[in-house]
């Protein structure tokens, strides 16, 4: 990889190694599309020179160091606050700019370093010639530091302690109580990327490897027949991709060849855990369930697009091919495992995916357009009958894996046309088409109506409103027999059942004067299951945005925003397998409200400050009707959230900064609210992982300025 | 049988309004309140129908109006007493997951000359009823808004003023006080279906009739001792003696998709439900079953497919699916008859090349023979053949010839008819016929019989008096074995138990003591053999149509005169009662039946000659058709 003969002239050559290289992934070709298509025939390039810009030569940009309290006494706060250390913590940061006199230029950044979320940055090079950049970057999510559990982990293991006494429902394990032990869910990443670009004068080339290694711990169900445990499942697992692309232009055309490779490797092959449990049946004592399996994916895409005239053609091809060969483990470790019909999976599955779109414009003020999109996931995977061994317990005969082949096609035709310099109007007709296997419908067809009317009432106000209707239905419902208790006859899943949908979406935006912006939106979406008579009947979604800035003076910025939505959805059950005889209305919401405010050069230009406060609440509430209403618990997250500091300029070069972080949090999940890890017979939980907390983050940097 | 009720009050109203205005003529009388028909009442009452038109609540307290008629739609008035009983029915899974639906009683209140209530008879067959009080807190109930509630009418079984008997009557009515219908049910079992063996049942004074009264007080918040909650009460009293086995759900809970509950027995499992027929079972103490708190967990293993998978009789009828006896041939020589078997497996349509001995899923294959329907054969002792044990004398492809010898063939019958009965047993695993050397699991053949003259088969032969159908009704299909495998109670069980069984000349009821068919099936029903003490007959005995069947002229074989080959009883001290005396006083026993019996010819332990003599003059008047005709003398439906 080091290597890559990038000096090669000819383009044949050139297209040949891309391919060879094998590369490069992500699909995000919008480079092929972008600004270069425009004409530019006319364009004076050398009047957008920027006359003020002044190439100074030297190192520029400031090195800092921190030292902050943190309270982690719940770690959810660490989402917020990117550490979950609890007290004193330190961080580097940096953005360090040097530039030689050839043009050469160096960047170096580093942002919270020494953080879990820390991330940095070099990236040196010759800007619009090529670049090299070596980056890191930490992620995390902080789940829990309070599930209650008795295991302790061990490699693959979750071990039980050695004087545990197993109980035939959680009541009756007498240790339990004495055994449990807090134990952190968090997952953290560390994402190494190495990228290189070169642009040559007709081409552009990208090369971008990046590594990520991921640990921690999430939740896990260990299920013996009918009793579960939650468990610690260890996470250490890593993911390599590589891509590459490149990209040839010319006057009307441009052509490309991108692909990328990746690989993900699981240290652990298998979850085993003791049973807490007394068997129930034979010698259950050990449960396994395999992890994640080891697997490779590549792609290779080839783009290309033609332009003039107004008329515009792209087009894209792509294959991919996901594959794993992870050996299987035994069908159960509780007694002889009976035979596999082979030692892994060898599964393939190839997809394809093909674009075609036409864009042109036939007369002054109306352009017209056409799309057509292919996408077919062919599960090569050889069909075998696996053993079932019900939750390691007992044989229940076999079954087959099924393919879930997929072949999607899309027509899409559009017109807009622009009445006046302030009105248009866009619209068009679309037509989804879907071909399955292995389930309850062989395929599914979908008709939709759209328009946009874009109106610009005065040089201040714009506004549009666009709306969407569409038509889903399909082939005959027949429910797959392939699940070992059958489907209600009434029921139709929500994902391929007949739907009526209609989508609004009105726009107003403000931006009169220079110091104020605003915009607003109001949107509403509803779901019509018209064909259900048991499942999913009716989503309706409602909701608007408001939000606006004011800059008060040159120095003082403030903003707010608001945010609301509603969803509500309605669904009918049946507890006799026959017509529905309980109705079930989940109603969420959500508010999101904000408002900030920026001070700069307060105290003689030496003092800035900036304030933000933020509000959210998600809940859930869900009624279930069967004549008399039984609602569900609890289920939110609320959050107060102010975000604050104060950056003073001590010396010419020299400023500290104070950051305050204060987080008021609460949710609740009925699943688990108010429950102890006895509480449920046949499940031993981790308790109550419910949040209640106000935590404070104070922080300190000093930065020099270079 | 709720809804037929009730769509006939529908018709009648526009049937009721002709009637007024026919009655009224231009006359200014007083005409009936619209949907209120009047018409004249009701003199003759075979049955009772009521109707609800509504419940009403007026401050918490409930006022049921209804209407009754007869069943010519004909109000009823001056009803002088009722029942009424109210209760709640709990949704499935509200009081825990995987509880099944529960009745919660509230109340019972009577009116007769005194009312808990306000009881109103509005004179033209309309009726209203107000409870007490609000149910809301009766019996520490809580009235919960948009449950299911029920209300049940008892009347009946006293009589209107001018003593018009009335026929004692449930009717009960579900509904909501949010809209109209209920939004959930519990309609398991039709009373029909009870009734199939049990005839006419009734409880507590004869006065509550219908399942759906049984359970608003046989619930948990109504009776103390949790067995008398109704499935486990129902459950626990057919575990003893129950005709036919217990395996079979659907005995009782029969598959009919107008119960919208039908299907519980299989969907909704919990502990006190399987409970009580898996008696061993300590569910909380994990005894005979892994540990259970409660009814959560139960579907996750048990789910309908499972249970009835485990209650089905499907694995036996794909075993028996796959064999079938045939005799294709028999001639009688002497004594001894010489017949062709045919084995093949119906599933396949294949003939077993190899005869009964050869074949090694045959644990059990049979042959009796008896000579004689005439005179209900000549011996008690049919003679027999093991096919699984014996080498055909000839045959091969499948066609396999075998001699039984010994018959009783006296010369003045040799022109008779004789019967070759079939039982056997055939080794399987699940629902596939397996080699007995690997296997202790049987399944038993349905027997058959086939009848035959001195020179070929027969279609016809001894006459049929019950059928394995009428027993099957309350046994199931051929699902009774005696001695083993026998279970053609039609025509198998008579080639033995015949009338060269004797009767023992000191029992007190002879027809007890003896195992010739008629009277050893007529008196194990009726409970009255010592060895059988604790039979106790679900029905009403007297139906001699439970058991007995019609004959080709659509008469039920019960009826007199008796068939020519029916014989005398005989003692085991050389003693006859004559024949049609012995059948009726293995029921009648009393001296006063028995006196009247002799003093119409019969013969009780007298010769032979003397009970054979055709004195008796049973038929003059309880003949087919005659004024004391015995199918209109017994309860018979």
């Amino acid at each position: 990889m080091k290597t890559l003969p990038f000096h090669i002239n000819k383009p044949l050559q050139l297209s040949l190694i891309a391919l060879a290289i094998s590369a490069s992934i992500t699909p995000a070709l919008a480079d092929g599309y972008g600004l270069q298509s425009a004409n530019r025939d006319n364009a004076k390039v050398e009047k957008w020179q920027c006359k003020r810009c002044v190439t100074s030569s030297g190192f520029s940009g400031s090195v800092g160091v921190g030292a902050a309290y943190n309270d982690a006494s719940d770690i959810h706060f660490g989402n917020t606050s990117g550490t979950d250390t609890d007290g004193a913590v330190g961080h580097l940061e940096a953005d360090v700019n040097y530039t030689s006199a050839t043009g050469y230029q160096t960047l170096i950044e580093a942002d919270k370093l020494g953080y879990d979320t820390g991330s940095a940055k070099i990236e040196t090079g010759r800007p619009g010639q090529y670049q090299i950049a070596l980056g890191y970057r930490g992620l995390a999510n902080y789940d829990t530091n309070a599930a209650l559990s008795p295991y302790r982990n061990s490699g693959d293991q979750l071990v039980l302690p050695d004087s545990w006494q197993t109980g035939a429902t959680t009541g009756q394990m007498p240790t339990l109580n004495a055994d449990v032990t807090d134990t952190t869910l968090k997952t953290l990443r560390d994402r190494f990327l190495l990228g290189a670009d070169y642009k040559g004068s007709f081409y552009k080339a990208t090369i971008n490897y990046q590594h990520e290694e991921r640990q921690g711990k999430r939740s896990f169900s260990g299920n013996l027949l009918t009793n579960s445990a939650m468990l610690a499942q260890p996470i250490d697992d890593s993911t390599d991709e590589l891509a590459a692309k490149i990209y040839f232009n010319g006057k009307g055309w441009l052509i490309g060849i991108d692909s990328s490779f990746s690989q993900y490797k699981n240290d652990h092959q298998a979850i085993s855990w003791n049973s807490a449990f007394t068997p129930t049946f034979g010698a259950a004592y050990e449960g396994q369930s395999a992890a994640s399996p080891d697997n490779k994916a590549y792609r290779v895409g080839a783009n290309a697009q033609l332009s003039g005239n107004g008329h515009q053609v792209l087009m894209n091809l792509s294959v991919a091919s996901f594959t794993q060969d992870q050996a299987f483990l035994p069908a159960t470790i509780n007694g002889p495992s009976p035979a596999l019909p082979a030692s892994n999976l060898d599964g393939q599955v190839d997809t394809t995916d093909m674009k075609l779109k036409y864009s042109g414009r036939l007369a002054r003020g109306l352009s017209v357009r056409a799309r057509y999109d292919y996408s077919d996931r062919d599960n090569k995977t050889t069909l075998n009958p696996y053993p079932q061994v019900i939750t390691d317990s007992y044989y229940a005969g076999t079954a087959v894996n099924p393919e879930y082949d997929r072949t999607k096609q899309l027509v899409d035709v559009g017109a807009k046309y622009r009445f006046t310099r302030s009105m248009y109007i866009d619209g068009g007709y679309r037509y989804d088409h879907n071909d399955y296997s292995d389930l309850d419908r062989d395929s599914l067809q979908q008709n939709t109506l759209y328009a946009k009317l874009n109106y610009r009432i005065s040089p201040a106000w714009s506004a549009w409103i666009k709306a969407t209707a569409s038509d889903r239905t399909g082939s005959a419902y027949n429910a797959v027999t392939t699940t070992s208790s059958p489907s209600n006859p009434y029921l139709r899943k929500s994902y391929l059942a007949d739907r009526e949908r209609q989508e609004y979406k009105l726009n107003v935006a403000y931006s009169g004067s220079e110091a104020f912006s605003a915009s607003a939106n109001v949107h509403a979406n509803f779901d019509d299951y018209d064909d259900t008579q048991v499942g999913l009947t009716s989503v309706d979604i409602q909701g608007y945005d408001i939000s606006a800035s004011y800059r008060v003076n040159e120095d003082f910025n403030i903003n707010a925003y608001l945010n609301q939505d509603w969803r509500d959805s309605k669904q009918a059950g049946s507890t006799n397998f026959g017509l529905p005889n309980w109705y079930a209305n989940t109603d969420e919401q959500s508010t999101l409200v904000g408002a900030g405010l920026d001070y700069q050069n307060l105290f003689d230009s030496k003092l800035n400050l900036g304030l933000d406060y933020s509000y959210s609440d998600g809940q859930s509430d869900t009624d279930v009707i069967q004549g008399l209403t039984s609602p569900y618990g609890d289920y939110f997250a609320e959050k107060h959230n102010i975000n604050a500091f104060a950056k003073y300029q001590l010396a010419e070069k020299m400023a500290l900064r104070f950051d305050w972080i204060f987080e008021n949090y609460k949710d609740s999940d009925w699943l688990n609210q108010g429950l102890a890890v006895d509480s449920i017979p046949n499940v031993l939980i981790f308790g109550d992982l419910n949040h209640d907390y106000n935590a404070h983050y104070f922080g300190l940097t000093f930065s020099y300025q270079l | 049988m709720k809804l037929i009720t009730q769509s006939r009050l529908h018709k009648s109203i526009p049937l009721g309004l002709i009637a007024i205005l026919a009655g009224c003529g231009g006359d200014d009388g007083n005409s009936g309140n619209p949907g209120e028909p009047g018409g004249p009442p009701a003199t003759e009452i075979a049955e009772l129908n009521i109707a609800v038109n509504d419940v009403a609540f007026d401050a918490g307290i409930a006022t049921i109006n209804y209407r009754i008629t007869n069943e010519q739609d004909e109000p009823v008035v001056g009803i002088p007493s009722a029942t009424y009983i109210a209760a709640q029915l709990l949704p499935m899974g509200y009081t825990n997951a995987g509880n099944a639906s529960q009745w919660q009683y509230f109340t019972s209140e009577s009116c007769s000359n005194v009312c808990d209530g306000e009881f109103i008879d509005h004179k033209n067959g309309q009726y209203s009823y107000t409870f007490s009080g609000a149910f809301d807190g009766m019996n520490d109930i809580s009235f919960m808004s948009g449950a299911t509630q029920r209300v049940v009418i008892k009347v009946g079984g006293d009589a209107l003023p001018d003593g018009t008997a009335l026929p004692m009557t449930n009717q009960h009515h579900d509904w909501q006080d949010k809209g109209s219908a209920p939004a959930y049910t519990r309609n398991l079992i039709e009373m029909d279906t009870c009734n199939s063996c049990h005839n006419d049942l009734a409880f507590h004074g004869s006065k509550y009739n219908e399942v759906e009264t049984c359970v608003t007080c046989h619930n948990l918040d109504k009776v103390s001792n949790p067995d008398n909650v109704f499935a486990p009460m129902v459950h626990g009293k057919h575990l003893v003696g129950f005709p036919v086995s217990l395996a079979d759900c659907q005995t009782c809970h029969a598959a009919d998709e107008t119960l919208t509950e039908n299907m519980n027995w299989a969907r909704v499992p919990t502990m006190e439900a399987c409970g009580s027929c898996h008696t061993n079972i300590d569910f909380p103490a994990g005894q005979g079953h892994p540990t259970q708190q409660d009814n959560s967990n139960c579907v996750a293993c048990h789910n309908a497919e499972w249970t009835m998978s485990a209650h089905s009789q499907a694995d036996t009828d794909a075993v028996l699916g796959q064999f079938n006896v045939e005799i294709v041939s028999a001639v009688l020589t002497g004594t001894t008859v010489e017949l062709a078997v045919r084995l093949s497996n119906p599933a396949t349509n294949e003939v077993y090349t190899e005869s009964a001995d050869k074949l090694n899923f045959v644990n059990d294959l049979r042959i009796y023979a008896n000579w004689g329907v005439s005179v209900d054969y000549t011996t008690r002792s049919a003679r027999s053949i093991k096919l699984q044990q014996t080498a055909p004398i000839s045959g091969s492809d499948g066609l396999f010839t075998y001699q039984i010898s010994g018959l009783t063939v006296p010369s003045e019958l040799t022109a008779g008819i004789g019967t070759l009965a079939i039982q056997g047993k055939l080794c399987s695993d699940d629902d596939m016929l397996a080699n007995c050397a690997e296997t202790d699991n049987t399944t038993n053949l349905k027997s058959s019989h086939q009848f035959f003259s001195a020179m070929a088969l027969s279609d016809t032969g001894r006459r049929v008096v019950v059928t394995n159908e009428t027993c099957g009704s309350c046994h199931g299909d051929q699902q009774l074995n005696y001695h083993g495998s026998r279970n053609d109670l039609e025509g198998q069980c008579q080639v033995c138990h015949n009338r060269n069984m004797q009767a023992e000349a000191s029992a007190d009821n002879p027809a007890a003591s003896t195992a010739d068919y008629k009277h050893l099936v007529h008196t194990l029903h009726a409970g009255s053999r010592e060895s059988y003490p604790d039979i106790n007959y679900p029905g009403n005995i007297g139906n001699c149509a439970q058991c007995h069947t019609e004959d080709d002229a659509g008469v039920l074989t019960a009826a007199l005169p008796l068939d020519s080959a029916v014989q005398p009883l005989a003692f085991d001290d050389g003693t006859f009662t004559s024949p049609t005396a012995a059948i009726c006083s293995a029921c009648h026993t009393s001296d006063t039946s028995m006196s009247h019996m002799t003093q119409q010819g019969a013969v009780f332990k007298g010769s032979e000659a003397d009970a054979t003599a055709g004195t008796e003059s049973c038929s003059t008047c309880h003949g087919q058709g005659a004024t004391y005709d015995v199918l209109s003398v017994h309860p018979i439906k």
